[in-house]
């Protein structure tokens, strides 16, 4: 029986596209006279009609999985077969009040809305929640029973399947909503919605997930009877046994499996038949594994190989998608060749090309150069992978501030001794409370009381969670940190080190040090050159080692509210135990004992934040001691060896530090489950960029560094952007003695003080780390790996040092690869610097350089004596930049022959105003094209000042007919005042944005007349508005035509999603959020959780759109522009809409850029998108559609209408980037 | 208002915490049938009834609907001549012998109500902020002989906290209480003015949260005495909640369902007048800030027991301090009586808690982060 219903699709398996929430809402509210006039009939036909259809999309979307046609020939009368939502349908139909028939075939919509939302839930999901069903329903009718007799509405058969339901729910999990009794009494439909919400509901997803976490720290902690107690402890509870899937079981036949214990697992396997789950290629692996390591009979092995087989599962399928840790792989082998001594190893997968049409030539084997050799010997390789391992297996780092070459005062001494005494002790109360709090949840063992995060205590050594929590002491700021910050990060040390620790013990790191050892040959300069790109080599190395895909962990990740959970706790007992004598610094006061640590509410407006302080006495201290060691995690230090190349979403960039190739916002699971799902040889370009793009070795400008650093151990300088110490603030007015008796101008001073000391604060730590980084790395030479956004943005992974910094971390950036600079480079260089000035913005290249060799006098001033000569470079737009560049043309120009100088100098070719480019080259804009430099000129465009002229001419009109605050503009229209909005016209500003833009420009303007901002600058907003429409008249249609369908789709239920056109598949991560309450003792936390089935947040999925897809294309032309850049043998890196690279290679790489820009948009992009809409949105074989489907259809469909421009101009434009 | 235990309940404990302190400093309105007063109306200083015509709903919704395109804001106004009479009672109720204090009638928009009062006798000062309302009033004040006085001015917009000059409809206390003709007063004396309003439901909250601590400040219009504030504020603001009340369900949910819960949509008028003793103990409107902080604390999770508060603030001898307040060792901070928030603030500053730790600075930044 049980195994019948598992092959059955419960309801827990169909899916089928949304429709509007507008429908849903509205499905119950059918009064009940309206539905008995209805016939019991029609609505069965219609019933059938429905599934009919619903089969029909479920083949058509092809999901693996689900086994179909089961649903169709399922007879409505024959109960046995039937999946519960039939038999409810039956059994209405024997009683007294059949149901409107139209609510049905919407009722049926929702679930496949449902389903469809729901995406990576598999099938032993849903067969499980079928045989529970069946037992509850058993149980729970004779509970029922009792309850109806009172009440009339409950004796009719139907509900009792519904009270059942409700029944298990009230039973399973306190956090569901109860069912209450007024639910019951609406009826069928209400509860059964209800609990399909419940199995959906992020809470369920949550628990699950838990669950299997938490079996995975016993497997990890080699615990198998723990394990099994747990899962017992699920697996007997009828209503709890739900949270269990198949994967659960798989856990503990594994750590069963390790220790060879074949009863055990014969044992698990029965109970996964009793729960009505099919065992899966996992756990045929775990069985095997078991038996190799142990040597059982061969019949054994044969009957599992049976039942293997009759399953529907191949042998050579364990090698190809079980991912095996730690030996496994060679005692599953040996199992298999007990009974087939002659097996062989399934060939690895033949790697597929991708197919994309812009990267035809890059693919193509025939044109392949060989990879690009770094100036390093394998040998010397191997030291630098050795260190960074070594770095890695610490987790954290500690380094010298660049603070201490300070000399150190008596007071700091005596603060540094006293903090060392305190941390001792504290170390010692920390240890001592996380021993008390495991040691009362280990006592907790029933399943109603067991604490879930005692595993997670248990997985490192204690030591470990102590420094974990010690280390956050150090960093906190004296306005203190929400709770929520605090607690997110404590708890995300404590997963990545577990992490760690697991790629160690699975073996992990030994085949990935043996892979990239080998890798290395593709880049050492002594050894043979290959055609290979990083990631091809990496996968046949991977391929030649035979280690299949056993390179990845197995997914092992915490779900968010865990993650959160485990900080609070420590962060409870580090407020707890953390304390310090109170007359620590007045020793008049008597001693006690206060915590150094306190928890209090921070208000604002109307919600309130629980924030952690240090005591002011603790801040004291540590201002005092002036420590100068910093601690960071390992993956904040760039690499000290090439990257890990990206082969999958999972795998690459560090070499043990978990790093998505995503990046998303906490808890939010769909970019990475989009991935998964994408076939990966559609990724290859995108990886390939990412790892090109990281494999840019880098080295410190040191003597830059050196006067950065000699400046902001002096006082700072905040023109030149060095943030000076807080000693430097302006003092408080004069300290209150009772600070109740200030007025109110007085209070309001010292808080813009307080606030003042705050920013400063802040600064100057974000400074103070920057810069020590750089100091750390001074003499190596290091890498910055990559990731990217969910629009495909690429952004490098250590957070406070890399080339996305600002102009200060920008100048002390040199490539640790040099160039001869050729016969152009040194008048690039020149040109560069007259760009990074700010000046001379509108003149030609040939009117830079000119200038440029006019001022040679104060270039060479300023690079040879930066502080003390004119300091011409200080007066620049970006003035370390300028200065790095100023010394590097004096050495160039000072050398015997500037053309074979070798530079190691990035320059910077800008696109102006990126996304107007690209949606003027969207929409042939002639006009709009002109000024953004899509076509060639003899000088640059300024589309902010010809949307100045233009506003002007508008202004001029409108002033003539008599229009008050138009005459009042007059002479205020600068390039300034529209500057910011046409620029952000790009990025979606709305009229509302954009007056508060220009009212603030105008307010800039000391003589404009006050009393007029509000109306000018709503005219202006509208005149500026017009203008762009004027110059971009396609541009502006596209925009509303992205927004138009984006709120369509998002009104109809789902997200927006699209495809780059490299393949990138994209998902716009904007929910409507639901927030989960965290009850901890000190605080309840609300935490905001994301998952796949909640409703979008339309207002952002429509006004994001827009700019999004902007963004999706200039990534997808940066990753263009990398890999061609890359088979032209050139040096690339890219912060978003600027390029970097060598003086001598300069215009190969604006060529590249012009190339694949035109290249990019001669690609059908819009009909592309529009296309891939319609399919996703709309699918054509759909029998019933609604009139918002229509009006969706209608809309995709009408894709805008494109200008005149030719694009090919774009590749004589010599300001496209410039 | 509250008078007596401050609410139990998990939910919307930023609510019951205004209310609490609320209930701390004023005297609650207190509902029953009106005293005699058509004999209080020919006490000195009344008017006689000028006869005004009130006009009909229909009328004042057409002259709202004219004006309302012009403005921005929501508002809301009597116009039904019937609530106009039962308000104009309900202000009058409960005046003490002796000459009734001025009326200040914050947005009388179409004046519905105004024409009431003058007709009651009452001398109104009409504050409006809309200027196409002025006209009518003006002419309605030119007519009488100085029974009404109207000021072009927002009340919502009374003394804000920003720098600079004000620009109208922005207007000081000072100033409009200078026009009004109205001095200060004693703390302990009568009210010397009753104000009536509306209040706007966009930010009701934040409004009310103003007011406390002007009133807890003396500053703003509390600087001129105790003055009686009668508003109509939404009725989630003035009720209890369903989540207040205790309920056998387990999980302590609603145990009703969200379709037929009883939707919260009246206006309630309400008059708040601050206590006369409010500070004759430790508390004065210096220190009252640190109050409303501290108070504000503990009530920022209800279930929270007091003990633990008070000990998180690193008082050693907590325990010893509630049984001289004689409050419960495991009361809940929802729990406690507003009364008893004021001697333990009492209590405390005996304490140096106040002056001795981090606490001023954390006042300064929740009396930063009220402002409007």
């Amino acid at each position: 029986m049980s195994l019948l219903r598992a092959v059955l699709p419960g309801p827990g398996r169909l899916r089928g596209a949304g429709i509007p929430w507008s429908i849903l809402r509205s499905y119950s509210s059918a009064s009940a006279k309206e539905k008995a006039k209805r016939n019991a009939t029609c609505e069965r036909t219609e019933l059938l009609e429905v599934l009919k259809a619903r089969v029909k999309q479920l083949q058509a979307t092809n999901v693996p999985e689900v086994t179909v046609n089961k649903v169709e020939l399922a007879p409505v009368g024959n109960e046995k077969y039937q999946d519960p939502l039939q038999k409810v349908v039956a059994r209405r139909e024997e009683g007294e009040s059949p149901a409107r028939p139209s609510s049905w075939v919407q009722k049926l919509k929702e679930e496949m809305h449902i389903q469809k939302l729901k995406m990576g839930q598999t099938s032993p999901i849903a067969a499980s929640e079928l045989a529970l069903e069946a037992e509850v329903e058993d149980k729970a009718k004779d509970k029922v029973k009792g309850k109806a007799k009172d009440k009339k509405s409950l004796k009719t058969p139907k509900t009792k399947v519904v009270a059942a339901w409700s029944q298990s729910h009230a039973g399973s999990h306190g956090v569901h909503g109860k069912p209450t009794v007024a639910a019951v009494k609406a009826g069928v439909k209400v509860p059964r919605r209800r609990v399909l919400d419940d199995k959906e509901s992020s809470q369920f997803k949550i628990l699950q997930q838990t669950v299997q976490s938490n079996l995975e720290c016993f497997l990890f902690l080699q615990q198998p009877e723990e394990a099994e107690r747990f899962l017992l402890m699920y697996h007997r509870s009828p209503a709890k046994r739900k949270l269990l899937n198949v994967s659960a079981y798989n856990v503990v036949m594994r750590s069963w499996a390790r220790k060879g214990r074949l009863q055990r697992i014969n044992r698990l396997f029965s109970m996964l038949e009793r729960a009505g789950l099919r065992p899966n290629l996992d756990s045929y692996a775990a069985a095997l594994e078991c038996m190799g390591r142990n040597p059982f009979s061969t019949k054994a092995i044969w009957r599992f190989m049976q039942q293997l087989k009759h399953d529907g599962f191949h042998v050579d399928e364990l090698f190809q998608k079980c991912l095996f840790e730690e030996d496994e792989k060679e005692k599953v082998l040996k199992a298999i060749r007990m009974i087939h001594p002659n097996y062989e190893l399934p060939p690895a997968p033949s790697s597929q090309t991708c197919n994309s049409s812009l990267l035809q030539d890059f693919y193509s084997k025939e044109k392949m150069l060989p990879y690009p050799k770094l100036d390093f010997s394998a040998q010397e390789l191997r030291e630098c992978f050795q260190k960074q391992l070594e770095l890695e297996m610490n987790n954290t780092i500690t380094i010298e501030s660049v603070e201490s070459s300070k000399p150190l005062t008596p007071q700091a001494l005596k603060a540094r001794k006293l903090l060392a005494t305190l941390r001792s002790q504290w170390h010692d109360s920390v240890l001592q409370a996380l021993q008390k709090s495991k040691h009362n949840m280990s006592k907790l063992k029933t399943a109603s009381k067991y604490n879930v995060l005692y595993p997670y205590l248990c997985l490192l050594p204690e030591d470990e969670y102590v420094g974990i929590m010690l280390e956050m002491l150090n960093t906190l700021s004296p306005q203190g940190e929400s709770l929520a910050v605090l607690a997110k990060e404590l708890g995300s040390k404590v997963y990545n080190r577990y992490i760690t620790q697991r790629k160690l013990h699975s073996g992990q790191l030994e085949k990935l040090r043996e892979v990239y050892e080998d890798y290395i040959q593709l880049l050492a300069k002594d050894s043979q050159p290959a055609k290979y790109l990083p990631r091809e080599y990496w996968e046949k190395l991977v391929a030649e080692a035979g280690f299949g895909p056993s390179l990845t962990l197995k997914s092992c990740s915490w779900s968010y509210m865990l993650l959160m959970r485990l900080g609070m706790h420590m962060l409870e007992l580090l407020v707890q135990a953390v304390k310090m004598p109170r007359n620590i610094l007045n020793p008049r006061l008597e001693p006690r004992l206060i915590p150094a640590l306190y928890h209090i509410y921070s208000f604002r407006s109307s919600w309130q934040v629980g924030l952690i302080k240090p005591h002011p006495v603790f801040s004291q201290i540590m201002s005092d001691a002036a420590e100068t060691m910093l601690t960071f995690n390992s993956s904040a230090i760039p690499m000290l060896c090439p990257p890990v190349p990206w082969t999958s979403p999972n795998f690459g960039a560090f070499v043990l530090n978990d790093t998505t190739l995503m990046r998303f916002v906490d808890g939010a699971v769909q970019h990475q489950l989009l991935l998964e799902q994408c076939p990966l040889v559609n990724l290859h370009p995108v990886l390939d960029a990412l790892n090109q793009l990281g494999n840019c070795a880098w080295k410190i400008n040191q003597p830059v560094l050196d006067i950065i650093i000699s400046i902001f151990n002096d006082k700072g300088n905040e023109k030149l952007d060095i943030p000076p110490p807080i000693s430097e603030a302006p003092m408080p007015p004069a300290a209150p003695s009772n600070p109740s008796s200030l007025n109110k101008a007085q209070k309001h001073e010292l808080l813009l003080y307080k606030k003042k000391a705050a920013e400063m604060h802040s600064l100057r730590m974000d400074a103070l780390y920057k810069l020590s980084i750089a100091n750390y790395v001074r003499d190596k030479v290091f890498w910055f790996p990559h990731n990217m956004d969910f629009r495909g943005r690429t952004y490098p992974c250590p957070p406070y040092f890399n080339h996305l910094g600002n102009d200060v971390t920008r100048a002390i950036l040199l490539f640790a690869e040099g160039r001869p600079l050729g016969p152009k480079g040194l008048d690039w260089l020149k040109i560069h610097l007259i760009n990074l000035t700010g000046l001379k913005k509108n003149n030609s290249l040939q009117e830079r350089l000119e200038y440029a060799n006019e001022i040679m006098e104060e270039i060479l001033d300023s690079a040879d004596h930066p502080l003390t000569g004119r300091k011409w470079w200080m007066n620049t737009d970006e003035p370390w930049q300028a200065l790095a560049c100023c010394m590097e043309v004096a050495k160039a120009s000072r050398s015997p022959d500037p053309a074979a100088y070798i530079s190691h100098f990035p320059v910077h070719q800008d696109g102006s105003c990126n996304g107007l480019q690209h949606y003027a080259a969207l929409g042939r804009d002639l006009i709009g094209a002109i000024s953004v430099n899509l076509m060639p000129c003899s000088v640059p465009q300024d589309v902010y000042s010809a949307v100045a002229r233009q506003v002007e001419e508008l202004r001029k009109k409108d002033a003539e007919h008599g229009v008050k605050i138009a005459q009042v503009l007059q002479g205020f229209i600068s390039r300034k005042v529209v500057k910011q909005t046409v620029m952000t016209v790009v990025y979606g500003v709305t009229r509302y944005g954009g007056r508060l833009q220009m009212e603030k420009r105008l307010k800039e303007i000391d003589d404009f007349p006050e009393e007029y901002l509000w109306e000018a600058s709503h005219y202006l907003v509208k005149q500026v508005f017009n203008g762009i429409k004027e110059m971009f008249s396609a541009t502006r249609d596209i925009q509303n035509w992205l927004t138009e369908s984006a709120k369509l789709i998002a009104q109809s239920g789902r997200t927006v999603e699209w495809v780059t056109p490299l393949g990138l598949p994209i998902v716009q991560p904007y929910y409507r959020s639901k927030s989960t309450v965290l009850n901890c003792s000190m605080q309840n936390l609300s935490v905001k959780s994301t998952s796949s089935n909640q409703k979008p947040d339309t207002v952002k999925q429509k006004n994001a759109f827009p700019p999004n897809f902007i963004h999706s294309l200039d990534s997808t032309h940066m990753m263009l522009t990398a890999l061609h850049c890359l088979r032209q043998g050139l040096t690339f890196v890219s912060v978003h809409d600027c390029y970097w690279t060598h003086a001598l290679t300069v215009d190969v790489m604006n060529e590249v850029c012009r190339q694949q820009f035109v290249a990019l948009h001669s690609e059908k992009i819009l009909q592309d998108l529009s296309e891939f809409m319609l399919e996703k949105y709309c699918s054509p074989d759909r029998e019933t559609r609604a009139p918002w489907q229509k009006k969706l259809m209608e809309q995709l469909s009408n894709v805008p209408k494109t200008g005149e421009l030719d694009l090919k101009n774009v590749m004589d434009s010599t300001y496209f980037f410039s | 208002m509250l008078a007596g235990r401050a609410p139990p309940g998990a939910a919307g404990c930023c609510r019951r915490l205004l209310a609490a302190t609320l209930a701390a400093g004023l005297r609650p309105l207190l509902r029953g049938p009106p005293p005699c007063w058509a004999t209080a109306r020919r006490a000195a200083g009344q008017w006689p009834s000028p006869g005004l015509r009130v006009p009909e709903a229909a009328e004042a919704e057409r002259l709202v609907q004219q004006v309302q395109q012009t403005s921005v804001a929501v508002r809301r106004f009597i116009a039904c001549p019937r609530l106009a009479r039962t308000v104009q009672r309900c202000l009058q109720s409960g005046a003490s012998p002796g000459s009734p204090p001025v009326l200040l009638e914050c947005e009388p928009g179409p004046g519905v109500l105004t024409r009431t009062l003058l007709n009651a006798g009452v001398r109104v000062v009409a504050l409006e902020s809309n200027p196409a309302f002025l006209p009518n009033l003006q002419s309605l004040e030119n007519s009488l002989d100085g029974q009404l006085k109207v000021i072009y001015g927002d009340f919502c917009r009374l003394d804000p906290l920003v720098t600079g000059t004000l620009k109208p409809p922005a207007i000081c206390s000072e100033k409009l209480f200078e026009t009004m003709g109205v001095a200060a007063v004693p703390w302990r004396a009568d009210s010397p003015v009753k104000i009536f309003g509306i209040l706007p439901q966009s930010k009701e909250r934040l409004r009310l949260w103003r007011h406390l601590f002007a009133l807890y400040e003396c500053s703003s219009i509390y600087r001129y005495g105790r003055a009686e504030l009668n508003v109509f504020i939404s009725e989630k603001e003035y009720k209890e909640p369903w989540s207040s009340f205790l309920t056998n369900s387990k999980n302590g949910g609603l145990a009703i369902p969200k379709s037929v819960r009883l939707p919260n949509d009246h206006l309630c008028l309400v008059r708040l007048t601050p206590q006369q003793n409010l500070f004759t103990g430790g508390l004065n409107p210096t220190n009252s800030a640190i109050f409303i902080f501290m108070v504000k604390q503990c009530l920022a999770k209800p279930k929270s027991r007091l003990i633990d508060r008070l000990n998180s603030w690193s008082l050693d001898n907590s325990s010893q301090l509630l049984r001289e307040l004689e409050i419960p060792e495991n009361a809940q901070t929802r729990n406690v009586y507003p009364e008893d928030y004021k001697r333990l603030f009492e209590a405390l500053q005996n304490t140096n808690i106040f002056t001795e730790t981090w606490w001023h600075d954390e006042i300064f930044e929740t009396v930063r982060n009220i402002n409007l």
